[in-house]
């Protein structure tokens, strides 16, 4: 039976490899014309054949397609974005499954919880966007630049962030991060004697790095954790420092090299003001995800062919030709680039090859939507804030930060009087990571129910004694006999829409080393040739950065080894006589006039047309 | 405000079959002798055309498909927050017609609950002279395009991009349609569009970027 079935399948391997030009003579009737997926890709070949629409591809496929490149970019999954999707709740479930399937290379241990049953948990998984990679965009940074350069924030709403809160000791704090310099010195919880030398610090900072003095002091320091660095140059001691190492510089863990947190830190103050006060944007409807839509847009646009739900199942180095579970053959004219979670069967053994060359990092995630809307953590007119908890703040004593991103339905991830958390840690043992994360969202749940409750006092009276179920007295407005007796009371929870959490790694190092374009960019994948298979390039999985610092380096390098040189990278004239750019630059010129380009809705129109006035524009 | 209240501006989508005229469509309507605009412009994210409709001025912000739709990959991206669709069809080809079908319902399955769609069918020029003769080019009758958009409550036009027969009409009666924004400071809080929208003016503010320190 083996046997036979080998011929009768060798037969069937001309059909399964039809010419690439294939068009049916006659139009089906129709059957198959209401699943538009049903069609295959009828193209004889493509320069650059990309997998996977996560954000590095996504960039490097409209860097690409902006130079005359034709590209051809698939997914085998049927939603843009890859390993930075933006899902619905229904997608996230599947997704789960599928990395618990073993079917998604580099995530693990996915765990989905959803309270209640269809009565008690209603909610409409269409209204969710959750990111699988969420990040902050600082004003000030190359990426938001490449945004621009791109036209790709036309398809794009911002958002502004500015608060950073703290935990520490049991607390939340948002002093320093978001408040200007003069307000350091109003502040009247700081010593003077502190304030002054968090002033030097921050001059020095943003001190010119030419400077010859603050280059030999970062010489003599290149090694120095940037604890030591700040006591002995500074005198800045915790609390402090845990602020601008944690909060402001956001840094994974401790002992940040002096050189790499300063970076950070210098990010925070330089991002501040560039558009208003606040250092970070947010975007709307999800980060990463939106974006990679929105390069995939622009490279479409550009010529560049999409088809998702497709897979690469085979290819001939020699002959060059590529073929894909639709049926269809395309010659690929030069290289192939591979998202790990997209690889190929075939090209399995090759990636293994490259991984053992590589240290492999750990990035854990516990994302929650729940039904709060936190006003109390989030700026007024603002949708967006971010929670840190610092090495060892947290009863598991964790060792590595915590990161927690917070979007309520302002941001359009969820609808309004929710939120979503999406907490992280690169901590590299996974039940380390999953205890801290647990831990800290536990924090977080306990200080939400204590402020929420704080919100009712004086509104309960007596009446407020009820009798559970047993017949025990509850008292509910336990809150008036201080914070302590609440333990003693049954813990109320919040309600929970759905909570996931995974695990995930990559090669990129959590303090970017090998990606950053000043860096030497080795010793991740990108950066690796293939074994007897040059056109064969993969790339990395993204890091556990929470800002966008190091996927440019990344696009770049690989569009670097795909054109030999990175030097027209989006360099494209797009003809922007169209009258909303005229006027982004008007009123760019106008921001620069005035040092604050802060522009909500309540922005006086009066220096923009009217489409300009309620459109998000540079 | 001093918001100028009488221009409205609108996110219209394209759906429709590879090659049954939806750029056409869009380029004849943006380059319109009454219109001032030019060539499409190369690199632009979506075209803009303005058009006057009663006193008012209707700002189209016009998304092509970029040939995302050949095998069904658009995001959902495209759909958001659209405020129109024009669903457009080959009157010569049938199965246009009923990939247009497809597009009312997935329009209906993707988009907001009060999109405006018009269903457009396309090439009339091509049937325009032989209405009446039995070899006509004509593959779909005016009344299936107007039994549809009646069904499914959708605008109805049969144009040529080419003659520009029709074309100013759909997007005039697409704009009459189209329900006046509401002013932008009236309930910030329920209105998630407007909360903390930042006008980003110029990364040319400070363009010489560094990300580091040392």
């Amino acid at each position: 039976m083996p046997a036979f079935r080998r011929t009768e399948r060798r037969k069937s391997m001309a059909e399964r490899r039809p010419s690439a030009s294939y068009i049916p003579p006659v139009i089906p009737p129709l059957s198959g014309l209401e699943k538009p997926n049903s069609h295959s890709l009828n193209m004889d070949q493509c320069d650059i054949l990309i997998l996977g629409t996560g954000l590095v591809e996504s960039i490097l496929a409209a860097a690409l397609a902006w130079q005359g490149v034709n590209v051809l970019h698939i997914d085998r999954n049927k939603h843009y974005g890859d390993s930075c999707s933006t899902l619905t709740i229904d997608q996230l479930k599947k997704w789960s499954m599928e990395v618990n399937a073993g079917r998604m290379a580099h995530f693990s241990d996915a765990q989905i919880y959803i309270p209640g049953g269809k009565h008690n948990n209603t909610f409409t998984s269409k209204d969710y966007g959750v990111d699988l990679c969420p990040r902050v965009m600082f004003a000030q940074l190359d990426f938001l630049a490449l945004l621009v350069k791109s036209r790709v924030y036309k398809y794009l709403e911002f958002q502004s962030l500015s608060s950073f809160h703290l935990f520490e000791n049991d607390h939340f704090r948002s002093k320093l991060s978001n408040t200007t310099k003069e307000e350091i010195f109003t502040d009247q919880s700081i010593l003077l004697q502190t304030k002054r030398a968090l002033m030097k610090f921050l001059k020095f900072v943003l001190q010119d790095n030419a400077d010859e003095s603050k280059q030999e002091l970062l010489r003599n320091n290149s090694n120095t954790p940037i604890e030591a660095f700040l006591k002995d140059n500074f005198r800045l001691e915790s609390p402090q420092t845990d602020e601008l190492i944690y909060s402001i510089g956001l840094c994974n863990a401790k002992g940040t090299k002096t050189p790499e947190a300063l970076a950070r830190i210098k990010r925070f103050l330089v991002s501040f003001d560039v558009y208003g006060n606040f250092p970070v944007m947010m975007l709307k409807y999800g980060g990463p995800g939106e974006i990679s839509q929105g390069f995939c847009r622009s490279a479409a646009v550009a010529d560049s062919t999409y088809k998702l739900d497709t897979r690469l199942v085979d290819f001939d180095p020699q002959e060059k030709i590529a073929k894909f579970n639709d049926g269809s053959s395309v010659k690929i004219n030069e290289k192939i680039v591979v998202s790990p979670t997209q690889t190929p069967k075939f090209l399995a053994k090759n990636y293994a090859e490259l991984e053992e060359k590589l240290q492999l990092f750990t990035v854990t995630r516990l994302t929650t939507i729940v039904r709060n809307d936190c006003k109390e953590w989030i700026a007024e007119n603002e949708t967006s804030a971010i929670v840190v908890f610092p090495p060892n703040s947290l009863p598991t004593n964790n060792q590595y930060s915590v990161q927690v991103l917070i979007q309520n339905g302002g941001s359009g991830v969820c609808p309004v009087g929710e939120l979503i958390w999406y907490s992280h840690t690169s901590e590299p043992n996974s039940a380390k990571a999953k205890e801290d994360l647990e831990s800290a969202y536990t924090k977080m749940e306990s200080s939400l129910i204590r402020e929420s409750e704080a919100d009712l006092e004086g509104v309960l009276d007596e009446s407020d004694f009820t009798v559970s179920h047993q017949g025990t007295p509850i008292l509910v407005n336990s809150f008036k006999l201080g914070e302590s007796l609440q333990n003693f009371l049954p813990k109320k929870t919040l309600d929970i829409v759905c909570k996931i959490g995974y695990v995930q790694t990559t090669y990129i190092n959590p303090d970017l080393s090998n990606v950053l374009l000043d860096k030497k960019q080795t010793g991740n994948i990108s950066s690796l040739t293939v074994k007897d298979s040059s056109d064969i390039l993969f790339l990395n999985m993204p890091s556990s950065e929470v800002s966008y610092d190091g996927i440019i380096g990344e696009v770049k390098l690989l569009y670097q080894r795909i054109t030999g040189s990175d030097e027209d990278f989006f360099d494209v004239d797009f003809e922007d006589d169209d009258e909303d750019y005229s006027q982004a630059v008007a009123s760019a010129s106008a921001a620069i006039d005035s040092e604050l380009a802060i522009e909500d809705s309540d922005y006086d129109p009066s220096h923009h047309e009217p489409f300009g006035a309620n459109e998000m524009e540079l | 405000m001093s918001f100028a209240p009488s221009t409205t501006s609108v996110k219209l989508v394209l759906l429709g079959e590879a090659a049954v005229g939806k750029s056409s469509l869009v380029l004849r309507f943006v380059s319109n002798d009454f219109q001032e605009n030019k060539e499409p412009t190369i690199g632009a994210a979506f075209l803009t055309q303005k058009c006057t409709v009663g006193d008012r001025t209707i700002k189209y912000e016009i998304w092509d498909t970029a040939g995302q739709e050949r095998f069904a990959s658009l995001a959902p991206m495209y759909y958001r927050n659209a405020q129109a669709a024009l669903v457009v069809y080959d009157i010569t080809k049938p199965a246009s017609f009923i990939k247009a079908r497809h597009w009312v319902k997935e329009l209906h399955e993707q988009a907001s609950k009060d999109i405006t769609i018009a269903l457009v069918g396309n090439k009339y020029d091509l049937v325009a002279d032989d209405n009446d003769s039995d070899d006509s080019l004509r593959k779909v009758s005016m009344e299936e395009g107007k039994a549809l958009a009646e069904e499914e409550g959708l605008l109805f036009f049969e144009t040529s991009a080419k003659s520009s027969h029709n074309v100013n009409e759909v997007f005039v009666a697409i704009g009459s349609k189209i329900p006046e924004a509401k002013p932008v400071t009236e309930e910030l809080g329920s209105r998630p569009g407007n909360v903390g929208r930042i006008d980003l003016s110029g990364p040319a503010l400070r363009s010489n970027l560094s990300d580091c320190a040392c």
